[in-house]
């Protein structure tokens, strides 16, 4: 195994951190396109999409939506492909993103956390910001920016720092790695699935749904 | 740098201060304070429409500059305070349910679903530079038609909106997605487990279990991360009492 590329590693992360919900969602925060851009840095581009490919199937369960709370799937999937990367995949794959949720869930956490203290930056600066004062919001606006980056820094640092002890703790053996990785694929699909569900809604839409699932299949069995 | 671009670009981080209290209220400031620079002249009327720019606003993060631009035009305009206000609150709730319809559940779910498809046939890395360009493509140019078509029409641009093809756009979004991620779930599942010995077998049994389960969380919703993890320590006892 090569040794981590620390540095781009902990740049990339702190990038899809911020992309989140701060910076632009620009996709950059899915698992899949995070995961892609590790395998990259690391050299195994093939881990990179296999790991993210199966952290997307639990992000697709989620709805980003207004205030509610939900997992930054950026340093995480970054920190899952730094411990799955140049290993023999089929038992690489369930470690990975058994420790990519872990860290998802974390994830969750911070950003309530730095909404929290943006909250307590808006209350200091209230009474000027309902003034109209000039530069107030640009100014509690870039503490946010700069806040949720250090939020992504430090979590993507956490990650990584987590994977370099695990690389120091024995493996599991190749079978206890196969369940695993069959336990981290099925459990993706139970979050697709019943976010897929519950999300068309409408007989109609599940419909949309049963016809792709038939797609699929009648063209994996063509090939 | 023109006013609207600068609005634009300060969009792309609306939510950077989001807060539970006021939500994107900062953000929204932030972006609509380039559209006020013709009240310059007029320092009390520029700190009231600033003083208001900044309170509580909610709505899908692209399609906030609709907002932007139909607040500032109300504020340029010299529409009453209360008008303005009222128009906030009222966008508030139907660009975060448009917004949310079309991108969270129709656009992004259906990018990653072709992705991943493309990706289990063997793609690379590039197929996902591609989703991710034309995504970030199409998510500033709906930011920018809002902007325009805000300022263009400022109390009035809820109309506006209604009248274009956006609304049925969304309707079918939502569609086309189940579709993609349905056509995905078979071949990423036979990618995935492809190297666990019988691939197909089990690509039938982890998606035919994976269906029964989503079934039975379905009105119970239990966390799929939270079930996973479980799964996970009760298989690591299982293969520990078994050593």
């Amino acid at each position: 195994m090569s040794p981590l590329p620390i540095a781009s590693l902990l740049l990339w992360g702190t990038i899809a951190g911020l992309d989140l919900a701060s910076l632009l969602q620009g996709l950059f925060n899915r698992p899949l396109v995070t995961g892609a851009v590790a395998g990259v840095i690391i050299g195994d581009p093939g881990a990179g999409l296999r790991i993210g490919a199966a952290l997307e199937l639990f992000a697709l369960d989620v709805l980003p939506v207004g205030a509610s709370r939900y997992p930054d799937y950026g340093a995480a999937t970054v920190a899952a492909v730094a411990l799955g990367a140049w290993q023999p995949w089929a038992a690489a794959l369930g470690p990975a993103v058994l420790l990519g949720l872990l860290l998802a869930q974390l994830g969750g956490v911070t950003v309530v956390a730095h909404r929290r203290i943006n909250a307590w930056a808006l209350r200091r600066l209230a009474p000027e910001l309902d003034r109209g004062d000039p530069g107030v919001a640009n100014q509690l606006h870039l503490f946010g920016l700069g806040t949720d980056l250090l939020r992504s820094a430090l979590l993507a640092g956490f990650g990584l720092g987590t994977v370099l002890l695990l690389f120091r703790s024995p493996r599991f053996d190749l079978s206890t790695g196969q369940a695993l990785t069959v336990v981290a694929v099925t459990g993706g699909f139970v979050a697709l699935i019943s976010g897929a569900l519950r999300r068309a809604g409408t007989a109609r839409r599940i419909a949309w749904l049963a016809g792709g699932i038939l797609l699929g299949v009648l063209g994996l069995a063509a090939l | 740098m023109i006013p609207r671009f600068r609005a634009l670009l300060r969009l792309s981080s609306l939510q950077a201060s989001y807060t539970y209290e006021r939500m994107q209220g900062v953000g929204i400031a932030v972006a609509e304070e380039p559209l006020l620079e013709p009240l310059r002249s007029e320092p009390e009327r520029e700190r009231a429409a600033r003083s208001r720019s900044a309170q509580y606003f909610n709505a899908h993060p692209f399609l906030a500059g609709a907002a932007v631009g139909a607040l500032a035009r109300a504020e340029l305009d010299g529409q009453p305070a209360e008008r303005i206000l009222r128009l906030r609150t009222a966008l508030s709730g139907p660009l975060g349910a448009l917004g949310d319809q079309l991108f969270w559940a129709g656009i992004v779910p259906a990018a990653m679903g072709l992705a991943l498809i493309a990706v289990s046939r063997g793609a690379g890395i590039g197929v996902v530079a591609l989703v991710v360009l034309g995504y970030n493509v199409l998510r500033v140019l709906v930011t920018w038609w809002g902007l325009r078509i805000g300022l263009a029409h400022g109390l009035q641009v809820a109309h506006a909106i209604s009248a274009s093809r956006l609304p049925a756009f969304a309707a079918r979004a939502g569609g086309i997605a189940a579709l993609i991620v349905g056509a995905a779930i078979p071949w990423v599942g036979a990618w995935l487990l492809r190297g666990t010995g019988q691939p197909v077998r089990a690509t039938v049994l982890v998606i035919a279990g994976a269906f029964v389960l989503g079934l039975l969380t379905l009105r119970r919703p239990l966390s799929a991360p939270a079930l996973t993890l479980g799964a996970a320590v009760l298989t690591l006892l299982w293969r520990w009492s078994s050593a």
